[in-house]
């Protein structure tokens, strides 16, 4: 590329974004990813920014119910859509089964991982309620973990499933 | 973080977003998942003054047209496809290969069009050139080779790195463009040029809108596998895709398409191998000079730390896997034909 390109006088844009079932009106540029309006406009810290280049998975959110990697994701693309964060998943002050079982089995250590993992393991619960141990790894593949070995993660969403694991901690 | 500032289209339909592309000249960049482009455009390896997003336009479910053939949007997510009844009854190798991208946020993401238009890469290229490297290579307007130092400024040995471009070329498929001339159709292997510097041949203006599977002949039988470093979330060292057909002896080959990915600027179908292969009887020698043969005809690039020999020689034992594979499944006897994923 020759020179750099011309600026647009104001790119910016209006956007409704559906999060945790509550419309957040913001104001974004095209280059503003999801992430970083969750975060610094919303006030939603609970998603991770790490690697920034998808490798890690700590940005994991749900998007219509796919799991998607925030730090890859316009957020102007995002207009008019529903999302759930890691905020979305207790109600009140009753943490979600998922959540429970994640510190029953000692699954959170840093805890930089677990939004993540939360996410990806809520969307395959809520399509597999049973799901196998290859099902919860492969459905885990892109979430990094630096702390846990992985081992107590699966064993927290086969406790979430009801498939005969139990509390480890109390 | 992305740190320029650049302009957002968001048309309706793909013949919008081509006419889009056109106006704004090579400045401009078609979005699909994101998945590729965007971590390229954070790293400024490419630095498009306007993105063209295809975020607000719905891809159609696969069909199966009357004759047959599969037909796929180019915006089918690659989780879509692994997912896919259709896909996996009609042409389990592509549910196969897109099960094997990546992880599975990137393949909710991820669409086909975009994996079979992915940029190339090396150790140098999909990286922040500033933070280690003093000056462009030879792929971004640049005077050097970082990783093949001895390259001329025309050669680029940057590697193209999809995992279902060579299930596709076995397969025989083809792909349709939208363009300013219309919409035409082609062989999937006509969309690379062998070049890592512009890989793709595709004009201004044009756009993938679908994938066509044909239907596939009686006594076919598929075989694929891909090597990589740690076997998950991570590009390939070398994938292998073959598709043949057996007579009706049951074991003599009528005809074979043998693609290995990810070793070159683009898949490499292997004809020599090809035509030793056709007509001759698939037995267990047989499958293991065949896979020798095809080790030997490949040449790799040394790539990501893999030497050329290291790449041959694990093509050598995986391919006669592969070839076992597809012989038993167009036998009929094979364990997963209907897309059963072994991990
Ligand atoms: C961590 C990580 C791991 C990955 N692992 C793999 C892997 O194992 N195997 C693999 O194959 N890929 C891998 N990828 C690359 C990429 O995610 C996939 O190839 C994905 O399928 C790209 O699709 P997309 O829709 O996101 O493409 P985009 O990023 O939207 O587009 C990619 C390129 O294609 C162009 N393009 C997109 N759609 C079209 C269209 N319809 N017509 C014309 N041009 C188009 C864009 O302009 C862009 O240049 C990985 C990426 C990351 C970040
Ligand atoms: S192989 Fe190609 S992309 Fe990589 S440094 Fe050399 S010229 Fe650049
Ligand atoms: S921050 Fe998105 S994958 Fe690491
Ligand atoms: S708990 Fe620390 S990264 Fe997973």
């Amino acid at each position: 590329m020759t020179e750099t390109p011309k600026r647009p006088k104001s790119n910016s844009r209006l956007i409704a974004l559906c999060v945790n079932g509550e419309w957040h009106e913001v104001t974004v540029k095209p280059r503003h990813m999801l992430v970083e309006v969750l975060r610094e406009m919303i006030g939603l810290t609970g998603t991770k920014d790490g690697c920034e280049q998808g490798t890690c998975g700590a940005c994991t959110v749900l998007l219509d119910e796919r799991p998607v990697l925030s730090c890859m994701t316009l957020a102007a693309d995002c207009d008019g859509r529903q999302l759930r964060t890691v905020e979305g998943l207790a109600e009140g002050e009753k943490l979600s089964v998922l959540q429970q079982a994640f510190l029953d089995q000692g699954a959170v250590q840093c805890g930089f991982c677990t939004p993540g993992m939360l996410l990806s393991a809520t969307a395959l619960l809520e399509r597999t309620p049973k799901p196998t141990t290859d099902e919860i790894k492969k459905a885990l593949e892109g979430n990094l973990c630096r702390c846990t070995g992985y081992n107590a993660i699966v064993a927290a969403v086969l406790q979430a499933s009801d498939q005969g694991v139990t509390p480890l901690m109390k | 973080m992305i740190l320029y500032d650049f302009d957002l289209e968001r048309p309706n339909t793909l013949e919008e977003a081509s006419a889009l592309l056109r106006d704004k000249g090579a400045d401009a960049r078609v979005l699909a998942g994101g998945t590729d482009l965007l971590p390229n455009m954070r790293v400024e390896v490419v630095r498009p003054a306007t993105v063209v997003s295809l975020g607000a336009i719905t891809p159609r479910d696969p069909v199966r047209e009357t004759d047959g053939t599969v037909r796929i949007d180019a915006l089918t997510r690659l989780a879509t496809l692994e997912g896919s009844d259709l896909i996996r009854a009609a042409c389990p190798m592509l549910a196969e290969a897109a099960h094997r991208v990546a992880g599975n946020q990137i393949r909710q993401m991820g669409t086909l069009g975009g994996n079979l238009c992915q940029e190339t890469r090396c150790l140098y290229y999909n990286q922040k050139h500033d933070y280690q490297f003093k000056a462009p290579c030879y792929k971004r307007g640049g005077e050097v080779c970082y990783p093949y130092p001895n390259n001329d400024r025309d050669t680029c040995w940057s590697v193209y790195m999809s995992d279902t471009a060579p299930a596709l070329i076995a397969l025989g498929a083809e792909v349709e463009i939208v363009g300013p001339g219309g919409t035409r159709r082609q062989p999937v292997e006509q969309l690379f040029t062998g070049s890592g510097l512009t890989p793709h041949a595709l004009g201004a203006g044009e756009i993938l809108s679908a994938v066509l599977v044909p239907p596939a002949e009686p006594r076919f039988g598929w075989g694929y596998h891909k090597s990589s470093r740690r076997g998950g979330l991570e590009f390939g060292m070398a994938v292998m895709a073959v598709g043949l057909t057996l007579d009706g002896d049951g074991a003599t080959c009528r005809g074979a398409r043998m693609v290995i990915g990810a070793v070159r600027e683009k898949p490499i179908r292997l004809t020599a191998t090809e035509q030793a292969m056709t007509g001759a009887k698939l037995d267990e020698a047989k499958i293991a000079e065949l896979a020798a043969a095809a080790a030997k005809e490949i040449n790799p690039l040394p790539h990501h730390g893999f030497t050329k020999s290291y790449i041959r020689d694990n093509i050598k034992i995986h391919m006669r896997r592969v070839l076992s594979e597809a012989t038993a499944r167009a036998r009929g006897t094979g364990t997963a034909e209907n897309g059963g994923h072994h991990d």
